[in-house]
């Protein structure tokens, strides 16, 4: 007879296995099925060049939700966050370096620009009370704009409120901020061409979208909510690397009951009558569960693993229309020595933060503009941190790792092309050649490398278009829109499947919301139909 | 003494001449001031060559609200509206060219031949964006609400919109919200697949904007372009007898018939204001003229800039400087000789709106330029042929073709607008004589209407023909600035009534027939 459980999560992500760890904490008997032979899904270490361990996809942290590491214990599970140090804007003869210290940074800013070195703290204030006003958005099961039920609606009462009761400037920023375009936004603060250039990264990580196009200010936001102990637009590098995220949350889990298994692919949703019964598995093997989450995007979820008559045609063209367009890749290199910048030469703690590669907007602009013909960026943004100057157990004593973090480099290819080994190389020694323009001695360096292109990110994790956030954080792919307009809620139109991942609200990032607010609304739900009973 | 009147309206472009025509029905005393020497703004027209009447900005006005139409009794004043059977004609670089009648199912059947597939979706797509841009005509004529302190009429409004939202349906209504902060390019690529369709729906989503089809937003740009017309997926093509020029005659008689003194070669200098209440305003020439209310149908960034600052704050300066109006749009005027050829295009498809907009990534491309401060080598061109459909604007045998070209930034990264004019006419004729072979022997006369010169002769800051990009950030309660949507701007007794506030630009008198209406509301309170 087939085993059974009262939830079987899809992925062992840390979305999916933040959601199990709730479930079980509730009372659930839970098993989370992985696909692969380690835990982590994006958020992944892997020991690629031997001796060598590279986060192979995402690579910070700072968005991961606090009461979720309060809730699940996680510091006590090995979760440890080694906090970076400021940014490194490299350029020919110059550099801008910002750092976590408020003085110095104006002090450097002076250089550029008086103006800019004046703004600049308010408008990081602004910026940190916009990101814990909209905060609570974080963790609201968005409504349905299809119906007037209060039940969907009353969550949002207070934030209403909070909104009318925002001064008019803040008001008016967070309007901005919704949807503006990166570059536009910064244009009314500043003038340094490298800082909003910098600044702007955040805008346009992980979307197929350029500092100019509007909407990217809200994903500038949607990295402003990060905080580490507290403190605000922090980020840090997970002890271990960010896989070490994932095996916290793992443990956790399994202290709380859950049974984890890998090497667990599910090929197919199981369904009676309209409702989820379980799954079954590459192997063959069924298991029965009370409920099914999927912890993995719309596409995945609805297309592969259910069976074409489960669902509407309509919600299935909707699925499909949802946009994907990865549009970014990584560059992991294994290094025998600390390279040097060029501008900035020596070893110092300027090598211990992100070192962007982004000089101007005009830049920025470029790198999409090339992508949107679907063609990897010419000269590419680039963010790139070296985890073993604040780790060094990620690599062999003297030896480094180096995580480039690259933008553009799109999915889908110019004229229908696919991506193949000779793209990939081609691709990471252009990204090595724009490397060696500020780091000369890097090529000499290196001891072994990894390429990731966008469709490994799907081959290997399964992120459809390798989207590293599930899902284009485009405007009408937000809140209530994600991942499909009226399925905002957890809840899909096969009764007892439920989405937990970050194709759901409030989207992509080691955040763990979308995992943890499913969860509850599951929970929440199972009680009222057990009163109801 | 200064002269007094109850009302001063600056500027007699169409919102001007609306707001003043409704302020003055009401009973008002209203003054209005045109710096020009004739009304009109971007309606009116130029004379390129002798006998020869041609669009000066806008080229077609099938936007504008019935209801202006009805209350202002244009046809009594003269206006008639030309509606050809045709909407766009989309000439292609390989095949034929595709054309959008004003009846969908004509397209669909035209369409069938060149893709089944694209014919089949096409009736469905434009019943949908009828749909939701029916809703927007609703959001249109509401004045937007105030986020601050919302009154009960805000709370009459919410519910009327309410009521419009839910007469959509569950399932229209989240494709409305889906859609209008779309990218116009996803919203016609999941639905076509042909780039020969794509391409030029496309640009109703980005015509007078700096944005390209993959910016965010355009899709709302595109759904308003119909929003309260018949315009439906093709838009509208309509033309006014007598050319764009005649309709601001038309509305300049409906104002002086109800009694609005219209001076042109009037600039305001200034608006007068004293313990946060507007007093009147200061001519060029140093006259003054004392008003209680004074209504800017100029665009907001100008209208502030005549303000004291003083009586502003230097946050609300810094705000107004802030509004963003980056005009990318130029306008060549050719005279012609005769009717130029066009592959597959007779003389009926030319009658609406040519488009050149070969596919999404051609738009794309050519609003690419505009970001470095480039014109587009090969642009996308809007053109009408009005003395097709009126033979009155050109001497016998002679046509005038309107060509309205993206991208030309206001701000040239190199070189300026002095010595690059030429340049934009060259590179309209060269596109244009890809579909229209010969095109280029059958010019008598150009003229060539740049950014630069939109605002230095019609007083567009930016260049913008729409007084502020219609984007997301400057849309509905936040246009032209949050709190500043009701039509009534800073200082007391101000008002702003041209494309810069709520619903836009365009020749639609929304602006301006909504701010009458709170303007007289106010007045009660």
């Amino acid at each position: 007879m087939a085993k059974r459980y009262d939830a079987v999560v899809i992925g062992g992500g840390h979305n999916g296995l933040v959601n199990a760890a709730y479930l079980a904490r509730a009372g659930l008997k839970v098993l989370v099925l992985e696909r692969r032979h380690i835990l982590g899904g994006a958020t992944l270490t892997e020991e690629i060049v031997p001796g060598f361990k590279f986060s192979v996809f995402s690579y910070v942290v700072s968005l991961l939700r606090p009461e979720i590491i309060r809730d699940l214990e996680l510091a006590k599970h090995g979760l440890e966050i080694l906090p970076l140090d400021g940014t490194i804007t490299p350029l020919d003869d110059d550099y801008l370096w910002r750092v976590n210290d408020h003085g110095k940074n104006v002090r450097e800013l002076r250089r550029w620009s008086l103006n800019d070195a004046e703004v600049y703290e308010e408008y990081g204030q602004l910026m940190a009370e916009m990101g814990r006003f909209i905060k609570p958005i974080l963790s609201i099961a968005p409504p349905d704009p299809g119906t007037i039920s209060p039940r969907h609606w009353l969550p949002l009462g207070p934030l209403a409120k909070a909104f009318r009761d925002l001064p008019k400037k803040m008001q008016t920023t967070f309007i901005q901020l919704m949807t503006m375009s990166a570059a536009d936004f910064l244009d009314q603060w500043f003038e340094t061409e490298p800082l909003k250039a910098t600044m702007s990264a955040s805008g346009i990580i992980g979307t197929f979208q350029g500092p100019r196009s509007p909407g990217t200010a809200y994903v500038l936001l949607h990295h402003y909510m990060g905080e580490i102990d507290g403190a605000f637009r922090a980020w840090g590098v997970p002890r271990g690397g960010t896989g070490s995220v994932a095996y916290a949350i793992a443990d956790s889990a399994l202290s709380l009951g859950v049974e984890i298994r890998t090497e667990a692919g599910v090929a197919r949703v199981k369904t009676a009558g309209g409702r989820a019964t379980g799954v079954v598995l590459s192997s063959g093997e069924e298991i029965e569960a009370g409920v099914v989450m999927s912890s993995l995007d719309s596409r995945q979820t609805f297309i592969n693993l259910l069976d074409e008559g489960e669902l509407e045609p309509s919600f299935r063209d909707e699925v499909m229309r949802y946009k994907y367009r990865g549009s970014s890749g990584k560059v992991n290199l294994a290094l025998n020595g600390l390279p040097e910048l060029a501008c900035k030469p020596g070893v110092g703690p300027w090598l211990r933060g992100a070192i962007s590669f982004s000089p101007s907007l005009d830049y920025m602009e470029r790198a999409y503009d090339d992508a949107k013909y679907g063609r990897p960026s010419e000269r590419p943004y680039i963010d790139c941190i070296m985890p073993t100057l604040v780790d060094p157990t990620m690599a062999p004593p003297g030896k480094h790792v180096m995580s480039c973090f690259v933008q553009y480099a799109p999915y889908h290819l110019e004229g229908g092309e696919q991506w193949d080994d000779a793209k990939r190389e081609a691709f990471g020694q252009n990204v090595i050649d724009t490397l060696e323009e500020r780091f000369p001695n890097i090529r000499s360096l290196i001891e072994g490398h990894q390429f990731v292109t966008p469709k490994d990110i799907e081959d290997i994790t399964g992120l459809s278009e390798g989207n590293i956030f599930a899902g284009e954080l485009s405007l009408e792919q937000l809140f209530f829109n994600r991942p499909v307009p009226g399925w905002a809620r957890y809840e899909t139109p096969v009764k007892d499947l439920w989405m937990c991942g970050s194709a759901t609200h409030p989207g992509g990032g080691i955040m763990g919301a979308p995992g943890m607010i499913a969860a509850r609304e599951y929970l929440k739900l199972r009680k009222r139909g057990r009163r109801a009973a | 003494m200064a002269p007094r009147a109850d009302v001063v309206v600056i500027g007699g472009g169409h919102n001007g001449l609306v707001v003043a025509a409704y302020l003055a029905k009401a009973g008002r005393k209203v003054t209005l001031l045109e710096a020009a020497d004739q009304v009109g703004g971007i309606l009116r027209t130029t004379s390129p060559a002798d006998g020869v009447t041609a669009p000066g900005i806008a080229h077609t006005v099938g936007r504008l609200r019935a209801s202006v139409v009805k209350d202002l009794q244009l046809e009594r004043h003269g206006f008639e509206a030309i509606m050809p059977a045709v909407r766009m004609f989309a000439p292609q670089l390989d095949g034929p060219a595709v054309t959008f009648w004003a009846d969908p199912a004509r397209t669909a059947s035209e369409l069938r031949e060149r893709n089944a597939h694209d014919a089949e979706a096409f009736s469905g797509f434009d019943a949908k964006m009828r749909a939701i841009a029916s809703f927007l005509a609703y959001v249109n004529v509401a004045t937007p609400p105030d986020a601050k302190s919302p009154s009960i009429a805000d709370a009459i409004m919410g519910l009327k919109l309410g009521k419009a939202f839910r007469d959509l349906g569950a399932k229209t209504g989240r494709e409305a919200i889906r859609a209008l902060p779309m990218a116009v390019a996803d919203l016609v690529q999941e639905v076509f697949d042909d780039e020969a369709v794509r391409g030029p729906l496309t640009t109703r989503g980005v015509l007078f904007t700096s944005m390209g089809p993959w910016a965010t937003g355009t899709a709302a740009v595109f759904l308003n372009d119909s929003a309260g017309t018949d315009g439906g997926a093709a838009g509208t093509a309509v033309f006014a007898r007598g050319g764009t020029g005649a309709l601001a005659g038309a509305l300049e008689s409906a104002a002086r018939a109800r009694g609005v003194d219209v001076r042109t070669g009037c600039e305001v200098a200034g608006i007068r204001s004293k313990d946060g209440r507007v007093r009147g305003v200061t001519l060029a020439d140093g006259t003054e003229i004392d008003a209680s209310l004074v209504v800017s149908a100029a665009d907001p960034k100008r209208t502030l800039r005549l303000c004291d600052p003083v009586e502003l704050n230097p946050y609300e300066v810094w705000r107004a400087e802030n509004i963003r109006q980056p005009g990318a749009t130029a306008k060549v005027n050719l005279v012609l000789s005769g009717l130029p050829t066009f592959h597959g295009g007779d003389a009926e498809r030319l009658q609406g709106r040519i488009v050149v907009g070969l596919s999404i990534d051609h738009v794309e491309r050519a609003m690419d330029a505009n970001k470095y401060g480039r014109i587009a080598e090969d642009p996308m061109l809007e053109v009408t042929i009005p003395t097709l459909t009126d033979p009155s604007l050109a001497p016998e045998g002679s046509h005038v073709m309107s060509i309205l070209f993206q991208a030309a930034p206001r701000h040239l990264r190199e070189g300026d607008w002095s010595t690059e004019r030429d340049r934009v006419a060259d590179l309209a004729v060269k596109s244009m004589e890809r579909f229209a072979p010969g095109l280029g022997e059958l010019v008598e006369a150009r003229e060539v209407i740049t950014p630069e010169d939109m605002e230095t002769d019609y007083g567009l800051t930016g260049g913008h023909a729409y007084h502020a990009e219609p984007a997301l950030d400057q849309f509905f309660a936040w246009r032209p600035l949050n709190g500043e949507a009701r039509y009534r701007l800073q200082i007391e007794g101000l008002y702003l009534a041209g494309s810069g506030a709520h619903p836009g630009g365009g020749i639609t008198g929304g602006p301006g027939a909504n701010a009458a209406r709170q303007i007289l509301a106010d007045a009660k309170r």
